[in-house]
């Protein structure tokens, strides 16, 4: 069995030092980007002299995440979506969502304290969220820090404190899915526009390009929401939010039931 | 190439080598961890040096004097978009790892829940046990 290990390590250790010889140049990083992530850089808000390109969000990454690579992220999160039902099948028999009575969860200051922050919690994601497109965010990580609420509440209440509030595993799928359907009607909300219209236009088209000219709006009253990107990432963040919450009950109840069978 | 270039490919080359390091030392915990929460940690951490390792390929040095900047516009007016694409480092290994980290957390889930299955079905988490009892 040593043997096997080292010559485990060895292998991987020259295959490494293979990979350094053949992409040294690439691998190392030096003053100039590849032309491709160039002309994201540049594309990424220019009404000025690439206004057929642009995705005019100041963001290059949410711009690349949702419009120039859009497909890539809506296959993304059915991936995401998979592997969920896959755990929600496989704990299918071995959870039950009957709450009597709430446990009893840590000390008075402790619960009180989350009282007060749960909102803030909330705040910070949403505000993470929706300005996805201006600053470093988006619906994904705006949804993971309010998925952290629900853990915070079962670690200092207690699961079945969860439950008798409402927050049941068979809404959280509810609300995932309106956000996975949102997500779908975003895609193909211009699409439809140019078929009422009688032009046409791509699935997932953000802003006009050369040979399809609809367009999403750029800005509400002034305010920059970068056409399809804001609405991305609001339903984005319901999805990722309403998902690992579903996971988190899940486990977290599952520890409960076992605790009480012994 | 003056002194501060060299110290510049130095730092980068440290980087590069302990994420290597980091590699053969996950993945080798990944096959010869005998415990299956080890094994799960063992692909988090190999995880988290892929995307660290992504990142790292798309850092941009700096262009002369100018440090290179991170790839989001503060002031929108032609001037600044020009100075933008020319200092910004390169935003799609960013964009790639921000999806493949909530893939990540998925399938670190998927995994969670089947070590749930398997504890309840065999009582052990123990990779040899299993392959014991296994049949």
């Amino acid at each position: 069995m040593r043997v096997v290990e080292v010559v485990v390590l060895v292998v991987l250790v020259l295959t490494l030092g293979l990979l350094i010889t053949v992409g040294f140049e690439y691998i190392m990083p030096s003053s100039v980007v590849r032309p491709l992530a160039e002309f994201y850089l540049y594309a990424t808000y220019n009404p000025y002299k690439l206004n057929e390109y642009t995705a005019m969000s100041p963001e290059a990454v949410t711009a690349i995440v949702w419009d120039f690579r859009g497909l890539d992220t809506l296959f993304e999160t059915s991936v995401f979506y998979l592997a969920l039902i896959a755990g929600l099948a496989l704990t299918r028999r071995l959870l039950s969502e009957h709450a009597e009575k709430p446990g009893y969860g840590l000390s008075l200051i402790v619960k009180t304290v989350t009282r007060i922050t749960a909102p803030m919690i909330i705040v910070v994601g949403a505000s993470i969220a929706l300005h996805g497109h201006l600053t470093p965010g988006g619906g994904f990580q705006g949804g993971s820090v309010i998925a952290v609420l629900p853990m915070v509440i079962i670690v200092v209440f207690s699961a079945s404190f969860l439950i008798m509030k409402g927050l049941t595993t068979s809404k959280m799928i509810v609300v995932r899915s309106l956000g996975l359907f949102g997500i779908g009607l975003t895609a193909i909300t211009l699409l439809l526009v140019s078929l009422v219209q009688g032009t046409h236009a791509y699935v997932f088209q953000n802003m006009i390009k050369p040979d399809a000219q609809v367009s999403m709006p750029v800005d509400i009253a002034g305010a920059l929401i970068s056409g399809t990107l804001w609405f991305f990432n609001l339903f984005e963040m319901f999805a990722v939010a309403a998902g690992f919450s579903i996971a988190f009950i899940v486990l977290m109840l599952a520890r409960t039931l076992q605790t009480e069978e012994r | 190439m003056t002194s501060l270039e060299i110290i510049n490919t130095y730092l980068l080359s440290v980087v590069l080598a302990s994420l290597l390091a980091n590699f053969v030392i996950s993945l080798y915990a990944v096959f010869f961890k005998p415990h299956y929460i080890k094994k799960v940690i063992a692909l988090t951490i190999f995880g988290d040096t892929a995307n660290t390792f992504a990142i790292f390929i798309g850092y941009r040095r700096w262009v002369g004097q100018n440090p290179s900047r991170i790839p989001v516009l503060t002031y929108l007016n032609p001037e600044a978009v020009e100075e933008f694409a020319r200092l910004a480092v390169d935003p799609l290994p960013q964009a790639l790892v921000l999806t493949a980290i909530v893939i990540g957390l998925a399938v670190i889930l998927f995994l969670v829940f089947l070590g749930w299955i398997l504890y309840s079905h065999y009582k052990t988490l123990d990779m040899r046990e299993i392959r014991r009892l296994r049949g």
